[in-house]
């Protein structure tokens, strides 16, 4: 059984074919990484995943469960097991680091608050921003605001974490930090999809990569490969403009 | 000074209690108007903002109505029409029904625009964490739609605080209607209605300092 598979899944804003029938499948504990450039379709393939976007037409399914817009009940529990950091972090507003991290465990599964708490202090540790439980967002630097996003969809323990170009929106000094936080989940064994613009995570992180380009699926290989012997000469093009 | 006549110490002191209890009065109504009336609000404006067509009209034909017509004749409607449909109502329920859904219709719209300007992350981040629609709303956009809103609901709590002025029509003694009284027995119109601007100047500057403090409690974040 795959984490992730999709089945000729097909997006299209009014007139405008955003993909179609993409067919992707994503193995427990593997590392996908999507590349390509802007309006390639690529991240609302990855929303599509756990239907912030609602495909056209296609299936996604989740675990072996198939993602019914119908059955909302079954669907909220399916997306669960997903977790999702956006590229403007989307962090609640109101709500201190601490809150932040417990809040879905709690709402969500209605789970024990003291026992929310103590995971979520091991999480927060994790992406080292213990000091910081309770300070508002407000007062956090980007790179500290998208691993306290991360930590958020930790503290649900989710089986998959899917990545919206997570390091877009920061300053470049600040975007290590958040890579070495993926780079530890990926170590863990997480089931990952990850959008981005840094090859070098590319390069070190994933399993398999991606290249999207004009909603298709244009290469998909091993990164050594794919990096080094691109096959498709529109790869070529793409890797010689951001290498 | 007033046709002449000097303005009286001593009618003044008289006449205080009378009004200050009046204005007891128009607090009571202002603040179970405007707390009966943001719950009505917050209703309409998730309904105007839903999917579901019917629901949504109703919601709009509601606004439509109170926000078009005078509260006077709101009230004046609720009091005289309502017996000849067989609901007999005493004034002070009448008072707070018609307040609170004069005030539900402008609150609405304001708790609307409020929840149109929360960032549409927010709503992402919480669907993808596995909320409902209602803990949604609840734990997570409200909150933020109320720090917006605070300084229209400071607004709208100082109308309402001047409009329960109307519900003298109603036969309501508020401090307003209290004031009249006292200046038709006394023939000292300047003396009622000076303590009656002074009572109402010192309710709206009282909630206003209320509300910037609370403003200013939630602007941490």
């Amino acid at each position: 059984m795959y984490m992730i598979e999709t089945k000729n899944l097909t997006k299209s804003f009014g007139s405008l074919t955003v993909f179609e029938n993409l067919n992707v499948t994503v193995k427990k504990g593997e590392v996908l990484v999507i590349i390509g450039p802007s309006g390639s379709g690529k991240s609302t393939f990855l929303r599509c995943l756990n239907h912030l976007e609602i495909p056209n037409k296609g299936e996604v399914f989740i675990e072996g469960e198939k993602l019914n817009t119908k059955n909302r009940k079954h669907m909220r529990n399916t997306i669960e097991k997903v977790g999702m950091v956006f590229q403007n972090f989307n962090l609640f507003h109101h709500m201190t680091v601490m809150q932040n991290v417990i809040e879905a465990p709690i709402t969500v599964k209605h789970e024990n608050r003291e026992e929310v708490i103590k995971r979520a202090k091991v999480i927060i540790e994790k992406v080292g921003l213990i000091e910081k439980v309770d300070d508002y967002p407000s007062k956090l630097s980007g790179g500290q605001k998208q691993r306290v996003a991360i930590a958020r969809s930790l503290a649900m323990r989710p089986d998959i974490m899917l990545f919206d170009e997570p390091t877009s929106s920061l300053d470049p000094e600040l975007v290590g930090e958040v890579l070495g936080v993926m780079k530890d989940l990926a170590k863990e064994g997480m089931t990952m999809v990850v959008v981005t613009h840094e090859m070098g995570f590319a390069k070190d992180v994933a399993d398999r990569v991606i290249f999207m380009d004009g909603g298709k699926i244009v290469e998909e290989g091993m990164p050594d490969e794919f990096f080094s012997n691109p096959k498709e000469e529109r790869t070529k093009m793409f890797l010689n403009k951001v290498l | 000074m007033l046709g002449g006549t000097r303005m009286d110490i001593s009618i003044l002191k008289d006449m205080f209690p009378v009004l200050l209890q009046g204005s007891l009065l128009t607090i009571e109504l202002t603040i179970l108007s405007v707390v009966f009336g943001t719950l009505i609000g917050i209703v309409t404006a998730l309904l105007k903002l839903s999917k579901n067509k019917f629901m949504a009209g109703v919601a709009g034909f509601y606004t439509w109505i109170f926000r078009g017509t005078p509260m006077l004749l709101q009230l004046i409607a609720l009091y005289y029409v309502l017996p000849s449909i067989g609901i007999q109502l005493s004034p002070f329920q009448t008072a707070i029904i018609g307040l609170s859904l004069n005030s539900g219709a402008y609150m609405a719209e304001i708790i609307r625009g409020g929840i149109l300007s929360v960032d549409k992350g927010q709503f992402e981040a919480c669907k993808s964490l596995g909320f409902t629609y209602l803990d949604t709303m609840k734990r997570v956009i409200l909150p933020q739609t109320f720090k917006i809103i605070i300084p229209s609901v400071g607004n709208e709590f100082i109308t309402m605080l001047k409009d329960t002025s109307l519900v003298s029509t109603i036969t309501m003694s508020e401090v307003m209607r209290k004031a009249q009284i006292l200046s038709a027995s006394t023939f000292r119109p300047m003396e009622a209605f000076f303590i009656a601007g002074c009572l109402y100047l010192l309710m709206t500057t009282i909630f206003t300092t209320v509300f910037s403090h609370y403003e200013k409690k939630l602007s941490v974040y």
